[in-house]
This record gives C-alpha cells, structure tokens and sequence, in this order.
C-alpha cells in the first residue's frame, strides 16, 4: 500500500514539475510537428508502407528526445533527497508510469498531426490507434530503463541511441507489422499474436526493470 | 594439476563430426544436395553463441549479487567469444545461403534477428568501455546485460516461430527431423554441437584466464 | 524483363529437377565418393583441426605456468 502512495505522490510531482515548465511537452510537441512537415514537404505524397514507416521512424525519435532527459533534468542532491525518502521501486515504477502517460498523449498528438497533414486511408482506424499506444507505453518502459542506465554512465545521448536501439528494434518489427495489418483492414484475429507478443513484451520490460533498478540506484 | 579431460572430449568430438559429417550418410534433397552437410558446421555456431550468452547473464547476474570481480570477468569474456561465434555463424550462414537461397542476405528473420543481437552485444561492450571506474563499470554492464537478455530471446527464437522464414522448423517449415528418417544427421549433429560448446568454453577460460592475470598484476603495482 | 527471366529459370529449373527426379533422384557428389578422394580432404581437415588443438593446448600450457609464477 505504501509503495502505490509513493508512486502516486511522485508522478504528481512529475506532472506538477512539467505543468509548471512546459518544457518538455512543448520541445517534443514541436519536434514532432516540425519533422512530418519535414516529411511532408519531402515526400509530398507517399504509398501506404513508407507512410508506415515514417510514422514509426518519427515517433521512435520523438520517443528517445523525451525519455533521454527523465533521469538527468533534476540534479545530484535532489536524487539524493529521493533516495532517503523513497524506495528504488517506487521511483522506477512512477518514472515508468509518468513516461507511459507522456508517450500515450505525446503518440496521439503525433498521430492527430500525420494523419491531418499526411492524410492515407486507414482500413482500421481503431486498430491503428491501439497498436501506437501500445507502441508508446513499450517504448516507455524500454527507454526509461535505459535513460537510467544511461544516465549513470555519464548521459551522453550518443550512448543512450546505442544502448537503446537494438533493444527497440524488435518491439519495432511487431508493432510496424500490426500497423501494416491495420492499415490493410486485415481481419483482427489475424493480429492478435502480435498484440499478445507486444504486451508480452511490455511486462516483461517493466517486471525486469522493477527487478534491476534497485541495484542501478544504490550509489 | 588441472583437469583437462572435457577439453581432450571436445577435440575427439569435432574430430568424429568432421570425419562422420563428411562421410556419413545424409538424405538426398533437392536444392541443397550435399550442402546439407553444413548443418553440421553452421548450426553449432549458434547453439555455442547461445550458451555463452547464457553462461554471461547467469555470470552477470551472481556479479549483482555477489561483487566479485572474477564474476564480471567470465561475463564480459563469455559475450567476447560469443560475438566471434556470431559473427562466423553468420558468415557460414551467409555462404551457404549465397548457394542455395540465392542470395548472401536474404530477407529473413533469423538472419536479421541475429545480426541485431550482435548489435546488442557490441552496445555492451560500447557501454563497458564508457565507464571508467571498475566497479560502477561492472555493475552497470551487467544490468544492461541482463536487461537485453530476454529481448534477445524473444527477437531470435519467438519472433521468427510467428513469420515466415526460409529456415527449417520456422514459419510453417517442417523441420530437418522430417527427412532424417534414420537419426544418422543427429548421431552427428548433437555430438558436433556438444563439442564445439566445449571448444567456445575452452576459449572462454583461456580469455578469462588472462584478464584475471592482467588484473592481479595491475593491482600488484599499484 | 526480370519476371520473364525469373520465370525461364523456374522452369527450366523444374524441368531439370523432374528430369532427376525421373532419372535417378536428387543428384549428390557420388563421384569424389566412389573415387575414395574424400579421405583426402577429411584427412587434411582432421590434420588442421588436430594442429589448432595442439596449439589450443600449448597456450592453455603457457597460462597455467604464468598463473603457478603469479603465486609464488
């Protein structure tokens, strides 16, 4: 019970630390525009499975911008008042889930922008929008396990793409897959291994994080 | 005196594999006709880069628990020898698909699978080599490693089960075990892949051995 | 172009196939075989391998007495 007060407490001031600034949100919110206006300006007009690609190609960005920073924006003696009076756990799980919430609202919005700029039919909507937020929380999880890691290694953000990527590409492989079949307006039974594969992996990134992390943060 | 019996077990191993694998019987099929020898050669590649992959994560994770730097040793020297497993499993791979596939690359998501755990194990050593003090350098290292682990199985031997790939066993493909009416290509592969297990733990030591001597002198002169 | 070449290769390549089929199956090097030359390359792979045993060993040799001086 403690552990979920102590979560619930620090995702409120992660989300107050955020609301105050703005910073973040408004850098990724105008990352994101700027590169599909990019893309649009590039390509004009594209078929289906580069559209695809793209989308996943700007997101996976976006993504790495906005969780690189979760562990570095505060400083050494405020993560040092955290250590006395909150457990490891709780701070890796707010973190996770206070990452999980941006990539939900950040992915949508990037969504909302392509689609209106870069519009292409869509078969299954519904199905699209399932597969990029469960897209996002998996690139939350992944990342801010990896932002930690690459955050005591000295936070260069060079390190953080190395260590990041490879792990990504196959959460990358089965999410493009379920998009591509989404696009199609594919039977959804078809995708239903991928979505088990997907949340299968979501789990287990968070279960083995909650597990590691303890031992990243006793310094 | 050490005990040198697995290493001597190892040799006579291969020697069986190489002698039996070139002159046993294999069943005739089509396309790949006597390349299917290779089976004997390529497949233990991965099965050794597997293992020591395991022996580094379980290495890693008693380095977590216990501290030892002995313990970081065996884990970073077992992805050493791991990775020249790899990469010469993908150049036989690759031969032998020039041959019979058509192409040195096919698009396939064993090859691709395991060129991207490749990746991951360079990160690894790009991540050890970034950390300058020892300790924060084998904890942090064995984090990631084991981090990467499970994502590594599932992009090898789950993801491929669920898409088509030109290997055997995977995607619809039946397995070998459905032309080896006889068991003659187990009788060679399992004890192949037994002996060069042996042959990548032999490495593995020696490497181990001395990293272990390059430590105890460096911490003699200081 | 490239689908009517590919398409001549599948059927040339299926004719040639069901002609060995038809004739005495799936084609293997019986030749180096019946001719006893295989010996000859297994018996110089087992000759190289043997070597990097040998050598394998050496090092492995070599380790263990710097580990016995390392001791003392």
């Amino acid at each position: 019970m403690s552990l979920f007060k102590e979560v619930k407490s620090l995702i409120r001031k992660d989300i107050v630390l955020e609301w105050r600034s703005k910073y973040a949100i408004n850098g990724i919110v105008l990352y994101v525009v700027s590169t599909v206006f990019v893309c649009y300006q590039a390509f004009k007009s594209v078929d289906p499975t580069t559209w695809n690609a793209l989308f996943w190609i700007i997101l996976l960005f976006a993504s790495v911008n906005a969780i690189n920073k979760s562990f570095v924006q505060e400083s050494r003696s405020r993560q040092f008042y955290y250590y006395t009076i909150a457990s490891a756990k709780a701070i890796i799980l707010s973190k996770i889930v206070y990452n999980m919430l941006m990539m939900l609202l950040l992915s949508s919005i990037a969504y909302l922008v392509y689609s209106i700029i870069f519009s292409t039919p869509l078969g299954d909507p519904i199905l699209y929008l399932i597969a990029v937020s469960l897209g996002g929380i998996g690139f939350a999880a992944v990342f801010t396990m990896v932002s930690a890691i690459s955050a005591k290694a000295g936070n260069n953000s060079t390190l953080m793409a190395i260590l990041s990527f490879p792990i990504i590409i196959p959460l990358l492989l089965v999410l493009i897959k379920v998009s591509k079949n989404a696009m199609d307006g594919l039977e959804r039974s078809i995708s239903y291994d991928e979505l088990t594969v997907l949340a299968a992996i979501n789990i287990l990134t968070v279960a083995i994080s909650l597990l590691l992390f303890p031992y990243l943060w006793r310094d | 005196m050490k005990k040198y019996w697995w290493k001597i077990l190892g040799i006579i191993l291969l020697i069986y594999s190489i002698i039996m694998g070139l002159l046993g019987h294999v069943p005739a099929l089509p396309i790949v006709h006597e390349t299917i020898r290779n089976v004997y050669f390529h497949v233990p590649m991965w099965f050794t880069m597997f293992t020591l992959y395991i022996v580094s994560v379980v290495y890693s994770i008693k380095y977590l628990s216990s501290a030892n730097p002995q313990h970081d040793f065996v884990a970073v020297e077992s992805v050493n020898v791991g990775i020249i497993f790899c990469i010469f499993g993908l150049l036989s791979g690759m031969l032998w698909a020039n041959f019979t596939w058509g192409a040195p690359w096919p698009n396939d998501p064993k090859l691709n699978g395991s060129a991207i755990a490749t990746l991951m194990y360079l990160a690894y050593l790009v991540l050890r080599n970034a950390l300058e003090e020892e300790q924060k350098r084998a904890r942090i290292s064995a984090i990631y490693n084991i981090f990467a682990f499970p994502i590594m199985i599932a992009l090898m031997y789950i993801l491929p089960k669920t898409t088509d790939s030109l290997h055997p066993g995977a995607g619809g493909n039946s397995g070998f075990g459905q032309f080896d009416l006889d068991g003659s290509m187990k009788a060679v592969l399992y004890p192949a892949s037994l002996g060069w297990i042996l042959i990548g733990i032999w490495l593995m030591t020696l490497r181990f051995r001395i990293r272990k001597l390059e430590y105890q002198n460096h911490t003699a002169t200081l | 172009m490239k689908k009517t070449i590919l398409f001549l290769l599948l059927v040339i390549n299926g004719l040639m196939c069901s002609f060995a089929q038809s004739n005495t199956g799936v084609e293997m090097a019986t030749g180096l075989r019946s001719s006893g030359k295989i010996y000859v390359v297994v018996a110089v792979l087992v000759v190289l391998f043997l070597g990097l045993a040998v050598y394998l060993f050496t090092i492995d040799r070599k380790l263990a007495r710097l580990e016995k001086q390392q001791k003392r």
